[in-house]
């Protein structure tokens, strides 16, 4: 029965011979530092449905974002674990991203044909720690408030276009109501929307060219 | 592969992954739906006496309006909220606490004094002095609250 299912579905979706495609490539002899970006993809979509979740609760204004953070924490059953992942995956992403891109520059991975795998990658990574930065304000503490204080005036050292800079992170001379509105529309549409084309690209990319052997000795 | 179904590396592999992906997705799964669903099953806050005024401002026969304010915290926003009670007795002793709730949709209903009888203004629903169904489109008489009298005090039970 689930057979006949699958059949009467897949010869309208052909999703089996997609699948075959993505999954069931042939793939050169690897090691584990080849499950590095997999890594990243696993935790990013960990990333992706906590915050969906996130925002159920959280408000991002002034007056109310502290609080319902800690009404999340506190009070929500699973609120703790929803956010404890969030939070802790944030730096596993950042972590993973980094290790996965060291083995692709030491193994030389970025070479021809892969400069647009690489190239899409490398946006990507900047796009994470994009949302670290912007995530980081979210809860409206001490730590995140003077953190983002912090960051955009590093930002503001910029020769020239230093000033406005900080002006346009913070949507005026100080840290407000504005920049905290602000830095959640960037974390919750601007990023993510942005990151997922990139990666769907990125992997188009990793299907279609394959992925590259371990160098050998010589080579 | 395909027809046999004895348990090679490959088939093995392909089970244990899909295995753990469900792990996984369950493990995500079931806090999520609780996430969700927690604060709509929360029950509500416990009730509480709140204090009306002075049993001697009840008028004799005619519902007595009361306000009270008391604090209700939703989420984690803290609410100062009103209550606006009609009292009722006819002795002096017994004391009905009527809600000014009109149980059609919620609208608020007032003391016609010329009529004696409670008007909603939405859909003109109207009740009896002891909050009974008299017209209109309302479907139970009015709701009431638990009433105590300490020391010459109203208290009703709520939250
Ligand atoms: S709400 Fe009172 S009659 Fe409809």
């Amino acid at each position: 029965m689930a057979t006949r299912i699958g059949n009467w579905l897949d010869e309208r979706f052909g999703w089996r011979r997609v699948w075959e495609v993505i999954f069931l490539r042939k793939v050169p002899k690897v090691n584990w530092l080849y499950t590095l970006g997999s890594a990243t993809l696993f935790v990013g979509i960990n990333q992706m449905v906590t915050g969906i979740l996130l925002t159920i609760y959280y408000v991002p204004s002034p007056d109310q974002a502290y609080d319902s953070v800690q009404y999340i924490t506190t009070q929500v059953p699973a609120g703790w674990l929803i956010r404890g992942l969030h939070h802790w995956g944030a730096s596993a992403m950042i972590v993973l991203s980094v290790l996965h891109m060291l083995r692709v520059i030491f193994y030389g991975a970025y070479k021809y044909p892969r400069e647009m795998t690489w190239i899409t990658g490398i946006i990507s990574g900047i796009i994470v720690i994009g949302f670290g930065f912007t995530g980081y304000l979210l809860p409206w503490d001490q730590k995140a408030f003077w953190a983002t204080t912090v960051g955009t005036r590093i930002a503001e050292v910029t020769p020239i276009i230093g000033p406005w800079i900080l002006r346009i992170m913070r949507g005026g001379e100080e840290l407000t109501a504005v920049t905290l509105a602000r830095f959640f529309g960037v974390h919750v549409w601007f990023l993510p929307a942005t990151l997922a084309v990139l990666i769907l690209i990125h992997l188009y990319l990793v299907v279609r060219i394959g992925i590259s052997a371990v160098p050998k000795r010589g080579e | 592969m395909g027809e046999d179904k004895e348990i090679n590396r490959r088939n093995f592999m392909s089970l244990a992954t899909w295995a753990i992906g469900a792990l996984i997705g369950a493990g995500l799964g079931i806090p999520a739906i609780a996430y969700i669903v927690g604060p709509a099953l929360q029950r509500l806050e416990a009730q509480e006496w709140i204090r009306l005024g002075s049993a001697a401002k009840v008028e004799l026969g005619t519902p007595t309006l009361f306000k009270t304010k008391i604090e209700r915290k939703t989420g984690w926003i803290v609410n100062e909220d009103e209550i606006t009670v009609y009292v009722l007795t006819e002795d002096g002793r017994d004391f009905v606490a009527m809600s000014n709730i009109c149980t059609h949709l919620g609208c608020r209903i007032r003391w016609v004094a010329d009529s004696g009888q409670f008007f909603c203004p939405c859909h003109n629903g109207v009740f009896d002095k002891d909050g009974g169904i008299v017209s209109g489109p309302v479907p139970r008489p009015l709701d009431r609250f638990e009433l105590k009298v300490e020391d010459g005090q109203l208290y009703i039970l709520g939250g």
